[in-house]
């Protein structure tokens, strides 16, 4: 023990080094870090985060896409997506229909939208009809195509998804 | 006292590799393709042809995967093809035939199929798929 005072006492004189030497229990960290060592791709999911859907970039669909949540395309679909809040990003491409309660498009979209809301922002570029209730166009966006106030007058065409949640059955048999 | 040791946020990153994720009750029938690193946590009925793709515990994937790496923690019913396979403790797998070169999977896995080993070299010439086998 008095081997390690001795070195100990000069450099007690310059008190600050000693004071960082001392308070070093810092193992909070590092023994919390070694339990996730094991998880190089996968991650758990982490609960009661809401997890919205996105396409990236580099990502492409070829196909039919559905969501009972939003959804945020950012890369490339080829058909039909449904979905509930769609936005269409930037550089994002979308050919064929989209379905949902609300658009949001800043990208393209190359065939029809139907939505009850849609949201037309100064980077858009849109080729087909608009069926809505309610749109915004942002000085800048192309449109080429009809814009039809017409979402819900024609119940058949909502998506089957939609049509669960907004629970029309009885509407549609009267008719 | 503890700052310095938090790790920064990580930073929104909207180049072109940012991952896509597919949250639950998302449903795609078709083609996924990706450069990027892909999250199922929806449902794909179809086929991915992709980087680094994970099907997440509440994932569920019908259709073959084609890939560099592959993480099954949910539920597959067809192939894989990729160098790297990992499956996870909560994977159930059904008709599966995971292609692979090196494979790991978790103890508690339920896994009903085959796991042919193939080289390396299978993988870079993997232009056509083979017939699916009864």
């Amino acid at each position: 023990m008095t081997i390690f005072n001795r070195p100990d006492k000069p450099a007690e004189t310059t008190a600050k080094p000693a004071a960082t030497l001392v308070p070093t229990p810092v193992p909070a960290t590092p023994q919390a870090k070694p339990q996730s060592v094991s998880q190089p791709l996968y991650n758990a999911p982490v609960k009661g985060k809401p997890m919205a859907t996105t396409i990236s970039k580099s990502t492409k669909i070829t196909g039919q896409l559905e969501s009972t949540e939003d959804i945020q395309i950012d890369g490339e679909i080829d058909g039909d997506v449904r979905g509930v809040n769609v936005k269409v990003g930037n550089n994002a491409k979308v050919k064929g229909t989209v379905f949902a309660e609300e658009v949001e498009l800043a990208g393209s979209v190359d065939g029809k939208i139907e939505a009850k809301k849609v949201i037309f922002m100064g980077t858009a570029r849109m080729t087909g009809d608009v069926v809505h209730q309610d749109v915004k166009i942002e000085s800048g966006a192309f449109i080429d195509g009809h814009l039809k106030p017409e979402f819900g007058k024609t119940a058949a065409k909502v998506s089957p998804i939609l049509k669960s949640v907004s629970s029309s059955p009885a509407a549609e048999k009267a008719s | 006292m503890f700052a310095p040791s938090r790790r920064p946020a990580p930073a929104r990153d909207t180049s072109a590799f940012a991952p896509s994720c597919l949250a639950p009750g998302f449903v795609v029938v078709g083609v996924l393709e990706s450069d990027a690193d892909l999250e199922i946590h929806g449902a794909v009925h179809g086929r991915i042809n992709g980087t680094r793709v994970v099907i997440a515990e509440s994932g569920l994937m019908r259709g073959d995967i084609v890939a560099d790496e592959v993480t099954v923690a949910g539920r597959l019913d067809g192939r894989i093809f990729a160098t790297k396979v990992t499956v996870e403790d909560t994977a159930h797998i059904i008709n599966g035939r995971i292609f692979h070169n090196v494979i790991s999977v978790a103890r508690g896995a339920r896994f009903e199929g085959r796991m042919p080993w193939r080289p390396p070299s299978y993988f870079e010439t993997l232009d056509q798929l083979p017939e699916p086998t009864a």
